[in-house]
């Protein structure tokens, strides 16, 4: 039973990168083009029109939002999985989890593609590779957790109350200034800084900078601390779900 | 046929959300109390008039729905609803369909990779079976679908209606698979309009009405008690 599960969520996954890819006549080269444009649109602003760019912003920037942008699309595209699903929940017995995983994993193949482009473009700005990014692996399973705990939790509320589809997107728009995607935490005065590194989003977000543009291990401490809270997140979305599970095929379309 | 009871129903009862709601409210009851037992190599037929809950009813052997009041007890047992076209999506080859819907089924990568020509031959599709689906005709997606369906070997089998698909020709062909793979000692559901079909491929009978099992037993005992009600019916009416 758990082997064929594995062999569904990943047939599953190939299947919906493989089903996007043909739905447009560039294919996979949308999966780094449209990331790239939002770069140019955050360059433009910050840097060329308000000339708030200091030395290292720019890369710090594409650091920032290449992370973010996979955390989030987890988040959002996880948390509509099973809502968009409902009629195969409604056709057959699968773990609900199954929908929203395959979400995740799909928006997770996407972002080692704008990954490999967000390295290339860093090795050419003067930010070499170096051994420290060995520590990429854990802060990358410590983010993909967070998002799939908070992704589990969407996806158990949104089949029963749709409506919340039209306040997430804006919380976590909130969510993303909060979390040091667009800034530096460095750069935030104290006591403000100390409270918003608390929020494990701007602990990885940090980290990952350290690592890409610094050659700095990650601090484990904060992210122990970012793993135990994406644990919890996961264990908690995990639980809503299976509570709600019997409810989802006896809901109207 | 032996005694080994697979699934047992007693006093099921399956309430529906009238509307999108938080709470567990406003809900209607499509199953009100329905008990039946289900033993190995059975073939049980479903009837009852539009809306009676048969189909609610294979769903709560299937596992997808749960009771919210009386009790279900299954076996170690696998219950598959045959879903045609279960999963499928437009912009895939018929070959990755297959294997899509074919995992959704139950089946196993392997199993099915292993079934694929024969999945090929029977949807007679040709090189079809390479393309996109979003190109093939309502009738090509049909045959590719009962093809991938057929293939599911459940310990028992539930089926809603899906005796027959695509034209003339292949509807013969699918039908006659369907009753092949029904007379091979499977455990069998079957939910049909059709009386004929029940009649001539089901030992015993199911009749429900408003979401509560009348009667169960033998087939022809049964379809006299349901004649003799929807004769007594259409004369008051």
């Amino acid at each position: 039973m758990r082997q064929h599960l594995i062999e569904l969520v990943l047939f599953s996954t190939y299947a919906e990168l493989r089903a996007e890819r043909s739905r447009s006549y560039l294919g996979l080269i949308w999966w780094v083009v449209d990331p790239l444009m939002q770069f140019g649109v955050w360059w433009l602003v910050m840097d060329v029109i308000l000339h708030t760019a200091g030395p290292g912003y720019l890369p710090s920037l594409l650091i920032g939002l290449t992370l973010w942008q996979w955390m989030k699309s987890c988040m959002i595209h996880g948390g509509y999985a099973i809502w968009s699903n409902l009629n195969l929940v409604r056709q057959v017995q699968l773990p609900p989890l199954v929908f929203p995983i395959v979400a995740m994993l799909s928006d997770t193949v996407k972002f080692f593609y704008i990954l490999a482009v967000l390295l290339v473009i860093l090795w050419c700005s003067g930010y070499p590779p170096n051994l420290a990014y060995f520590g990429l692996l854990p802060l990358f399973i410590v983010a993909f957790l967070l998002s799939a705990g908070i992704g589990f939790m969407i996806a158990a509320l949104v089949p029963l109350l749709p409506d919340l589809r039209f306040v997430i997107e804006q919380v976590l728009n909130v969510v993303m200034y909060l979390s040091g995607v667009v800034f530096l935490l460095s750069n935030v005065p104290s006591p403000l800084r100390e409270i918003l590194a608390l929020n494990p989003i701007a602990v990885i977000m940090d980290a990952a900078r350290g690592v890409l543009m610094h050659g700095l291990w990650p601090n484990w401490v904060g992210l122990t601390k970012a793993t135990l809270i994406s644990l919890v997140a996961c264990a908690i979305g995990v639980w809503v779900v299976g509570r709600l599970a019997s409810r989802y095929p006896k809901l109207a379309t | 046929m032996t005694n080994e009871i697979l699934v047992e129903l007693h006093n099921v009862g399956v309430a529906f959300s009238a509307q999108r709601r938080l709470s567990a409210n406003n809900r209607f009851w499509a199953l009100e109390d329905v008990s039946v037992t289900l033993r190995r190599g059975e073939r049980l037929g479903v009837i009852g008039r539009n809306g009676a809950g048969k189909s609610t009813l294979l769903r709560v052997i299937a596992g997808i729905l749960t009771p919210d009041r009386g009790t279900v007890r299954r076996g170690v047992v696998s219950c598959q609803l045959l879903s045609l076209a279960l999963g499928f999506t437009p912009h895939l080859s018929g070959r990755d369909n297959a294997v899509l819907s074919g995992l959704m089924l139950g089946l196993r990568r392997r199993d099915i990779v292993q079934r694929l020509p024969a999945i090929h031959e029977f949807s007679e599709l040709g090189d079809f079976f390479e393309q996109p689906i979003a190109a093939y005709s309502s009738g090509m997606m049909m045959r590719l679908a009962f093809s991938v369906a057929i293939q599911v070997e459940p310990d028992v089998l539930l089926i809603d209606e899906v005796l027959a698909v695509g034209d003339a020709e292949f509807q013969q062909k699918s039908g006659a698979a369907l009753r092949a793979r029904m007379g091979e000692g499977h455990t069998v559901v079957l939910v049909s309009h059709d009386e004929n079909q029940i009649a001539t491929l089901c030992d015993r009978v199911l009749w429900v009405e408003h979401g509560k099992s009348v009667l169960e037993g033998d087939r022809d005992d049964v379809f006299a008690a349901y004649h003799r009600d929807l004769h007594l019916v259409g004369a008051a009416a």
